[in-house]
């Protein structure tokens, strides 16, 4: 208390500087302590620094296929007027509007030419144009085009219907989610029309000798050529809910310290790998082991398609190594569980939770409560009693904050129960903690008699495990959902 | 130490600002201690045994500000940092549950938390990956920076371990509901059990427009944390007027009131119990307080973070520890308009007891409605009702 005369007057001064009414109101404070308004910023979830694009236009090439675009509205109808897209029938049925040079080169036709693909550094249209196509038709394998074609078509079969709009909620659902598929659906054939114009400029130029329209469109096919490994790897993750923001949790395994001690590391290579791509980490709970590491614990993983990417790492991680904590300097092989859970966002249908379903423990301070008690435990733990199941937080500061912060964990678990009733995902990623059985063993990380960590599932591998355990796991990822995607298309 | 007796310190609204600083340094005695008894017959402070003296700070005066509103202007290598930490962390865990078992105090566990808690307002803002990749890389001269130094955050720790000083203190601010309030000594800090009356207050709006739109006033307001909650899902509507005797407690609530811009929505008053509130007698639609109710006799056996550091003046109700208590029930009839609303919490079931039974027999006709409700570890804590139409 000593020091309040010093701060109040600091305010006093700064304040009479800043705000010239500071008479009238009590005094201008906010000068001094801050400049911000209140700091929310524990609550607030910074947005993923790379905010995907949503264009599939590359730079100057957005130009050429504005064209084809307009061609496609032409044919089937602004996107932006729903009810006329029942004509993307015809699209699918006739080969009419599959986009082509003017000498009638389509995508399938470059890949059937089977031209050479060099390195990029090679001036070589053809090599480019090659890789291009590729792309698109590797793009369109992932985002299960022919199924985008049926679901478009039922989409609006359905939104032609005139009795529509009787039920608003229900339209509305269509439209967007009509809206949505026919967003994704033009980047690609944008991006196809472009790559077609380009090949029309080339030969254009080299019939007029014009070798500045030749190298202007060759810088063009190389850029959208970059671009499009970008955008393979978006493909990557359509699925319904990879937008999403997820809870990662990961438990620890049998064999005391040492695996609590790995639960932790793994833990905390989800925070960094989540940190480096910009996502916001919060921890929600998280139980400590007695002399290290953890027993299990929840964080929060926020922006978008964190859930896309970090489904690929359900399952059990293994690490063996010589443990620390044994002074026999013994090898041991630990294991962790890792379940995710998708935040699903406001678009969402979500499992309507009764109050009257919930007990809601908190933590009691013993004794008198009230004035008497100065604690900062205000852990909370909510049971769903239908189902039993359990969100508990402690790790929020505040009582209200821990009860919202259980709440939120406990929607995600009744929702990802229900998707799992519907079994609308794949099976293996609704799978919660408890269900995830430790035979289930994704990857195998060696400190020692050698250092490797290797994916089970896809054989990729790294040779540097402190930089896995760093968080620099998108490898893993990519090289998983990818398998993933080629081999489910590839399945009838 | 004896409180000192000091005159009401009721002022013109417009008055305060012109008037604060110096006013500050001129308090003869430590806050906490200082009380207007005039107005509150029965108490018998001087005979109940004083706390003891809070601890000298000199050598590391407390922070100006919250740490984490303060800047991040010191450096420091992640070794230095981690090294702290871990000294830090072996010190909570050499508490074990000494403290829980003598005075309900944290145990080591808890301590642990506070110290990560520590550490996330002491590097707010600055990448916490840094401190991983230092770590996992192994360099240990990565520099950080933080918004302590060092030096500070060891002398810091030692006062939470050795002195007991509420971690509220330590970093300057309480979390409550979904607000973060800045506390310092000679306010209290809020209580969990507390969030209950904006609750309270959240459930009788949503059924009476006329009270949203009302005039509510939250006596005795401390850090403001009541007063603010209201506020808040008073939304668009309504007013609130904040009162506090201590004029710590009114420059703090003022300070959180304008972290939150309420300052338009939120008038805070300094002065004892119903003077602040002249003018308004019988148009106030909310009543709201928790009051000091702890009896005098119970104070020297608080829990050390209570005891030893929060101010008297918020804790010690007289003899019953119900006479600020009954002070305000007694007043509240005549402030608030017919049908107004009001909730006090109380220290327990005996408190609430007596004062619906009071309420009932000895101001026949004024309330109706007169209810107890239980906090979440099931003790009856406040009493709610409403004036007679
Ligand atoms: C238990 S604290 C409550 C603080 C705050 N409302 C809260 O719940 O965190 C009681 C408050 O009443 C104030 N107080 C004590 N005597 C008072 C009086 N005679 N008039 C007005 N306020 C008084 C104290 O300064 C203290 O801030």
């Amino acid at each position: 208390m000593q020091n309040m005369p010093a701060i109040f007057l600091r305010s006093r001064i700064r304040s009479s500087s800043h705000s010239p009414n500071c008479a009238l109101r009590t005094f201008s404070i906010r000068s001094l302590f801050s400049s911000a308004t209140p700091s929310t910023s524990q609550y607030e979830v910074p947005k993923p620094s790379r905010i995907r694009s949503c264009g599939f236009v590359a730079g100057s090439c957005s130009r050429l296929g504005a064209g084809w675009v307009r061609h496609l509205e032409e044919a089937l109808g602004k996107s932006s007027c729903p009810v006329r897209f029942g004509g993307l029938r015809l699209f699918a049925a006739q080969p009419t509007i599959e986009p082509a040079t003017s000498d009638g080169l389509t995508v399938e036709g470059i890949i059937s030419n089977q031209w050479t693909i060099l390195e990029e550094s090679e001036s070589d249209w053809k090599s480019h144009a090659a890789a291009i196509a590729q792309s698109i038709s590797l793009i369109k394998r992932r985002l299960q085009w022919k199924k985008m074609l049926v679901r478009l078509e039922l989409l609006s079969t359905q939104l032609d219907k005139l009795d529509l709009w009787d039920d608003p909620q229900h339209a509305g659902k269509i439209s967007r989610e009509h809206g949505n598929l026919m967003g994704k659906m033009k980047e690609v054939m944008e991006f196809e029309q472009e790559l077609l114009e380009h090949i029309d400029m080339i030969k254009l130029a080299r019939e007029d000798n014009d070798a500045d329209l030749e190298s202007e469109s060759l810088k063009a096919l190389l850029r959208m050529r970059r671009f499009s490994k970008e955008k393979e790897l978006e493909a990557l993750l359509a699925g319904e809910h990879d937008s999403c923001s997820c809870f990662i949790e990961v438990q620890a395994g049998a064999g005391g310290t040492e695996s609590m001690d790995w639960a932790a590391m793994v833990m905390n290579m989800y925070k960094m790998w989540a940190q480096h791509r910009g996502y916001g980490v919060t921890v929600v709970d998280e139980m400590p082991g007695e002399i290290a590491g953890i027993k299990r614990a929840t964080i929060k993983v926020d922006g978008e398609y964190a859930f896309g990417y970090a489904k690929a790492e359900v399952g059990v991680h293994r690490l063996v190594r010589i443990s620390p904590f044994d002074s026999n300097k013994r090898r041991h092989t630990s294991f962790a569980a890792v379940a995710v859970i998708p935040i699903l966002g406001e678009g969402f249908s979500h499992v309507q939770i009764n109050e009257s379903d919930l007990r809601i423990e908190r933590f009691r301070a013993g004794g008198a409560g009230g004035q008497h008690v100065n604690t900062t435990e205000s852990a909370v733990r909510i049971v769903h009693i239908p189902t039993g199941v359990t969100a508990t937080c402690q790790n929020e500061r505040s009582q209200h904050q821990n009860k919202a912060s259980a709440m939120a964990v406990l929607q995600s678990r009744l929702d990802q129960l229900e998707m799992a009733r519907q079994a609308q995902m794949n099976a293996q990623h609704t799978q919660s903690l408890t269900e995830i059985s430790w035979g289930n063993q994704i990857r195998s990380y060696v400190l020692h008699p050698y250092r490797m960590v290797k994916d089970l599932r896809t054989n990729y591998e790294v040779s540097d495990p402190d930089s896995v355990l760093e968080g620099d796991l998108d490898g893993f990822i990519l090289s998983y959902l990818s398998d993933l995607m080629d081999k489910d298309e590839a399945s009838p | 130490m004896k409180p000192s007796l000091r005159p009401s310190f009721t002022r013109p609204w417009p008055c305060i600002a012109s008037n604060f600083s110096t006013f500050f340094f001129q308090l003869p005695t430590p806050l906490t201690h200082a009380r207007n008894i005039t107005q509150i017959r029965h108490r018998h402070i001087h005979s109940s045994p004083s706390p003891p003296p809070p601890p000298q700070l000199a050598s590391s005066p407390p922070p100006l500000l919250p740490l984490f509103l303060r800047p991040p202007e010191y450096t420091t290598t992640v070794s230095d940092l981690l090294e702290w930490h871990s000294w830090a962390k072996s010190l909570a865990a050499s508490i074990g549950s000494s403290f829980e078992d003598s005075d309900n105090g944290p145990d080591s566990t808890l301590l642990c938390r506070e110290l990560n808690w520590l550490m996330e307002d002491v590097l707010d803002g600055s990448d916490p990956s840094l401190m991983h990749k230092a770590v996992a890389r192994d360099d240990p001269d990565t520099i950080i920076s933080l918004k302590a130094d060092v030096q500070e955050l060891y002398s810091l720790w030692k006062q939470r371990i050795d002195e007991r000083r509420p971690f509220q203190y330590i970093v300057g601010c309480q979390h409550w509901r979904d607000l973060i309030l800045c506390v310092r000594e000679g306010v209290l800090i809020p209580r969990p059990e507390t969030e209950i009356i904006v609750e309270l207050v959240g459930d009788v709006i949503s059924k009476d427009e006329g009270l949203r739109e009302g005039l509510w006033a939250d006596l005795g307001t401390g850090s403001g944390a009541i007063a603010i909650g209201i506020a808040k899902i008073l939304g668009n509507y309504g007013r609130v007027i904040a009162t506090d005797l201590n004029p710590v407690a009114v420059q703090v609530a003022s300070f959180n009131v304008e972290r939150y811009s309420l300052q338009d929505k939120i008038e805070v008053r300094e002065g004892s119990w119903w003077e602040p509130l002249k003018g308004v007698e019988g148009k106030v639609a909310g009543l709201v307080s928790n009051p000091p109710y702890i009896p005098s006799d119970d104070i020297s056996g608080l829990q050390a973070e209570v005891g030893r550091h929060e101010p008297r003046l918020a804790l010690d109700g007289g003899a019953e520890g119900m006479d600020d208590l009954l002070h305000l029930c007694n007043g509240a009839a005549s402030m608030l308009k017919p049908g107004g609303f009001f909730a006090f919490e109380t220290n327990g079931e005996k408190q609430c007891k007596f004062l619906v039974d009071y309420m009932q027999n000895q101001l026949p006709g004024s309330f109706c409605n007169v209810n107890t409700v239980s906090d979440f570890a099931g003790i009856l804590r406040f009493v709610t009702g409403f004036r007679n139409r």
